[in-house]
């Protein structure tokens, strides 16, 4: 909001310091000044006036209030007496309050022997500074003792209102009105209006209406300083999309007080500047008086709570000039404190804290490390896995990414993400961010597209959180992928991940889509596995189909592994125990073995296994091979088996028995053929 | 005879040995001796042909020969090999300048990192670290934080609401939102646990706002709250200071400006000297020599009172960092929106 330094002068006897001076003092000790601008003769200062001080700082008086504080500095107030002549102001107008919860209090004056003209330049200079057009003496009057006092102002010209009846009123239905700026406006019952016996006048704190406008021909006016409800107020105004200079004071309130004030200081100034004449008394529709908030105020706890000890004559002092009064017994340690009327946002100890405390200046608060007993810090396990996890990943050469919390509609479909399982934002920005994510895919993909004219083998992660409209509502995913065709490598680093995470038995199984699932399905029919420990799944491993590729413009295949990370989590441990390291040799026997093609690799490991014992150590599948010298339908697998014994070198005789032993299991099975 | 033979041999030996230069010629002295037709061998052999008497004071000394040789020709052959390697290391050509093999290493993301940091240095100061969700209630995010049900910040133009049946009817704990801030975390924290409390909260953030280089629809903030019964502004700012101290390992200077938020009382603005140009002025900090980097106060007594705390009893202070903002001045990141994208030729720098 700007202000002008001028102004803010003129309440002072004493110079203020320069404007960018000045502009210091208040951003450390009020309000962040923005910008400073010089403005002809006079410097304009962009303020950004707190939300809960627009009661009493969306003013000129406010601002200079805060610099007496600041600066300790008296104000100085323009002395002025009204001098109220001919019939009483209830003899020409009638004010009725429909609702007094929606309307506060009403106060108007009349003004008759008007003289309509252009106010003096002092006036319309400020104003113009300000970014306020001129219009005329009365209207520009009215803005100008807002801008000084805060209090919006509205003057009607009483011979366009009908009965000499003011009836503030919710709008009908449908009831229209033309406001000052021409602009037409259809209202219904959420709209507080201005109303004669027939018409609405004006828009409650919001904008006055053409009808009842000061022309050239107005001689006699009806002043109104009212104070609405902030709610009723901010309702309205988003109804019919209209933000005013009123309308943004009154939804950040007012001070009850300050009707008065104003419209007394207007009446004077019509009657100086407009040669006016003002009726006798006031009208004033205020059933609920305020009265000054009293605050008890520790100073101990102050002290305790700032961590600076302040004089108790500088606190005093420090509330005087912001508008409190202050009394304390001499004995004790507490102040009673009374809150101007003005200072809606003052209600507890801790206000009042805030305010000496910035007065004084947050530079003088030492900055001293606290006391406190020596608690060492819990361990927050979720982070410790998380860290875990990155780390390993990291190590295998991926990446880490973070996406955007939302897919779109088209994502939502292609993954055939079920509308009712998906939570869906009442107000997206776009329509990209209309789901939050049921699943770290569709962004990882958008990241291989990104990426893919630029990296030839692209490995990347990401772990986040991801949605479904389901009892649990929000978890945590781990999601990976690695471009080629990889199927292997990307299990073998399933494999690795989850032994650093201390998990084995770990086992794969084959997916089978429901006849339903496989029309849009997102994985490749067979490359796909289900990941499993202990029986229970974790996770899913597969590669993207053809379909999705295509509609993605995905140039490689792509392999995926899919965590439910808190399941992860669960079964991580970091119980790891040393085996003793075996000081006799190994020794290494391979065998080579015919199969059918349809014979799965697993199913010959644990023939091996179970007929070799104990003195494996290891299998190592090194080959696989069809094609040339091998019969139709059938394949060559090549194992390296790896014997040790912990407590003796074994003989080869001993081997050679283990050897053949598994030879004969596994030349059982019809149609194998150990090859020698 | 045979006991002169040994003692020539050895004598022989040993010369032949010292004079061999290369393994070639030490091979040589080996056969001649030691060899299968080698005089010593030839010795040995004809052990058996002596009286038992003879035959064992001569294989004793035949053996011990054998040993002294063996081990002399050992530590010659050594002794050459060790000479020449020496030189032919030296003659060889390398070139240093070719580029080394990298290996293939992921990358962990920036903000990964940044957070990682943060939460070093809180926990060596004794804060633990408590999270909360994404997705809350609007009684946590706004209500419990002493939000006036008419501020602002509940307005759709803000906050990123969810989609609900008859969302008007709801009582604000069952209205779903995308959390707007980490705060909502202190209640629920301070709930479950009895001060003296010290936490920081770590997360994702969301607010319904246009992107560009410095907003995101989604970013993380790092959320501090240390409650005991004299927690102070004082030690607020000795910890603060400790804190971007050791994020950017510089000494950085602070400031505290009035500010306003429901939650707190009294609540600050926290800027800090531009770390770029130490607070002389430069285009990061718009020629201001100071940049804002986050808000914080005392907690307000509603805010104890609605997680179940006496207000009378505890005092604390709370502030929010953005990391994003942290993140992008320590790397001289200039738009924000590169954290999201999945851009590895952004990722991979780090």
């Amino acid at each position: 909001m700007l202000f002008s330094y001028n102004w803010l002068q003129s309440f002072f006897k004493e110079k203020l310091p320069r404007p960018q001076k000045l502009g210091e003092v208040l951003t450390m000790h009020s309000f962040e000044v923005e910008e400073i601008e010089k403005e002809k003769n006079d410097w304009l200062l962009d303020i950004d006036i707190l939300p809960n001080r627009g009661p009493d700082c969306f003013s000129h008086l406010g601002v200079a209030r805060e610099i007496a504080a600041v600066l300790n500095l008296k104000l100085r107030f323009e002395d002025y007496r009204l001098k109220e002549q001919g019939n009483k102001t209830k003899d020409y107008i009638k004010v009725m309050v429909k609702n007094k919860e929606e309307c506060l209090r009403y106060t108007a004056r009349v003004i008759t022997d008007i003289k309509v003209a252009p106010s003096p330049k002092w006036i319309q200079d400020r104003l113009k500074a300000l970014g306020l057009k001129p219009i005329n003496n009365v209207v520009d009057i009215s803005n100008y003792v807002m801008l000084e006092t805060g209090q919006p102002l509205h003057a009607f010209d009483l011979d366009k209102i009908s009965d000499c009846k003011i009836i503030v009123r919710r709008a009908k239905k449908r009831e229209k009105i033309i406001t000052l700026d021409n602009e037409r406006y259809e209202l219904d019952k959420d709209v507080l209006v201005i109303a004669d016996s027939k018409n609405p006048l004006a828009i409650a704190g919001i904008k006055g209406g053409k009808r009842a406008e000061i022309d050239k021909k107005t001689k006699t006016i009806v002043l109104e300083s009212a104070n609405f409800n902030q709610r009723v107020v901010r309702r309205g105004s988003k109804k019919i999309d209209l933000r005013t200079d009123a309308s943004w004071r009154f939804e950040h309130g007012l001070d009850l007080d300050l009707t008065e004030t104003a419209i007394n200081r207007a009446a004077y100034l019509m009657e100086d500047i407009a040669d006016g004449k003002i009726c006798q008394g006031l009208v004033d529709f205020y059933p609920q008086k305020v009265s000054p908030k009293k605050i008890k105020l520790d100073l101990d706890y102050l002290e305790d709570l700032l961590g600076v000890k302040i004089s108790p004559m500088k606190i005093k002092n420090i509330l005087k000039n912001l508008g409190f009064s202050v009394s304390q017994d001499s004995s004790s340690s507490q102040l009673l404190v009374w809150v101007p009327t003005f200072r809606l946002d003052i209600a507890i100890p801790e206000d009042l804290i805030e305010e000496i405390g910035r007065v004084y200046g947050y530079h003088r608060i030492p900055s001293v490390f606290p006391t406190a007993a020596l608690v060492p810090p819990e361990r927050n396990l979720n982070i410790f896995w998380e860290d875990m996890t990155k780390k390993v990943l990291k190590e295998a050469g991926f990446s880490e990414i973070y996406s955007n919390s939302f897919v779109n509609k088209k994502e939502a479909e292609l993954f055939n993400y079920k509308d009712s399982r998906l939570i869906e934002t009442d107000n997206p920005i776009s329509a990209d961010y209309q789901y939050l994510r049921p699943s770290l895919i569709p962004n990882l993909l958008k990241s291989v597209k990104k990426n893919q004219r630029f990296f030839g083998n692209i490995r990347i992660f990401e772990l986040g959180k991801i949605f479904k409209n389901s009892k649990v509502k929000e978890k945590r995913a781990l999601t990976g992928l690695m471009t080629g065709d990889v199927f292997y490598g990307a299990k073998g680093i399933v494999d690795m991940l989850l032994n650093k995470l201390g998990i084995s038995d770990i086992w794969y199984d084959q997916y089978q889509p429901t006849p339903e699932e496989s029309k849009i399905f997102i994985w490749h029919p067979k490359k796909c596995a289900e990941i499993k420990v202990g029986g229970k799944e974790i996770g899913f491993l597969g590669e993207i189909s053809g379909k999705v590729m295509e509609d993605l413009k995905l140039k490689s295949r792509i392999v995926v592994f899919d965590f439910d990370f808190e399941k992860l989590q669960k079964i991580a441990s970091e119980e790891q125990e040393f085996k003793p390291i075996s000081s006799y040799p190994s020794a290494v026997r391979d065998i080579a073995l015919l199969v059918p093609r349809d014979v799965l690799v697993v199913d010959v490991l644990n023939k091996i296994e179970a007929a070799g014992g104990r003195l494996i150590r290891d299998i190592d599948l090194f080959d696989i091979y069809e094609g040339e010298e091998i019969s139709e339908g059938k394949k060559n697998l090549a194992f390296h088996i790896i014997y040790q014994a912990e407590d003796r070198t074994l003989s080869s005789k001993e081997i050679d028995g283990v050897q053949d032993r598994i030879i004969k299991v596994l030349e059982k099975e019809s149609g194998w053929e150990v090859r020698k | 005879m045979a006991k002169i033979d040994l003692k020539t041999i050895k004598n022989k030996a040993g010369k032949e040995i010292k004079k061999s230069q290369t393994l070639k010629e030490l091979d040589r002295v080996f056969k001649r001796y030691l060899g299968k037709k080698g005089d010593l061998s030839w010795i040995l052999r004809s052990l058996n042909k002596m009286p038992k008497t003879k035959r064992i004071k001569m294989g004793k000394k035949a053996n011990q020969l054998k040993e002294f040789l063996e081990e002399a020709i050992a530590k010659k052959s050594g002794e050459i090999r060790k000479k020449t390697k020496k030189s032919s290391e030296g003659r060889e050509w390398f070139d240093i300048t070719i580029p080394g093999k990298k290996p293939v290493s992921g990358h962990l993301h920036p903000l990964t990192q940044a957070k990682k940091k943060a939460e070093e240095i809180f926990q060596s100061m004794g804060f633990s670290i408590a999270e909360g969700p994404e997705l809350e209630s609007e009684w946590y995010n706004f209500d419990a934080l002493n939000f006036p049900s008419e501020h602002p910040a509940r307005e759709m133009q803000d906050t990123l609401f969810i989609k609900q049946k008859n969302r008007e009817r709801l009582p604000s704990t069952a209205k779903l939102l995308m959390r707007t801030h980490t705060s909502p975390v202190q209640v629920r924290y301070i709930k479950e646990n009895q001060p003296p409390l010290r936490i920081i909260i770590p997360g994702r953030v969301f607010r319904h706002e246009a992107t560009d280089v410095s907003h995101e629809i989604n970013f993380y903030h790092v959320e501090g709250l240390m409650v005991d019964k004299k927690i102070s502004v004082a030690n607020f700012k000795a910890i603060i200071k400790e804190f971007l101290k050791r994020f950017f390992e510089k000494e950085l200077k602070i400031r505290l400006r009035p500010s306003y938020f429901p939650f707190t009382e009294p609540s600050f603005e926290i800027d800090f000297s531009c770390p770029m140009c130490r607070g002389k002025g430069c285009s990061i900090c718009k020629k201001r020599g100071w940049l804002e980097i986050m808000g914080a106060g005392m907690v307000h007594p509603n805010v104890f009172k609605n997680a179940g705390l006496n207000p009378k009893n505890w005092q604390g202070f709370a502030f929010g960092v953005g990391l994003d903002r942290l993140t992008m001045m320590k790397y001289k990141i200039s738009d924000i929106r590169l954290f999201y994208g999945g851009d590895l030729r952004f990722l991979i720098q780090f």
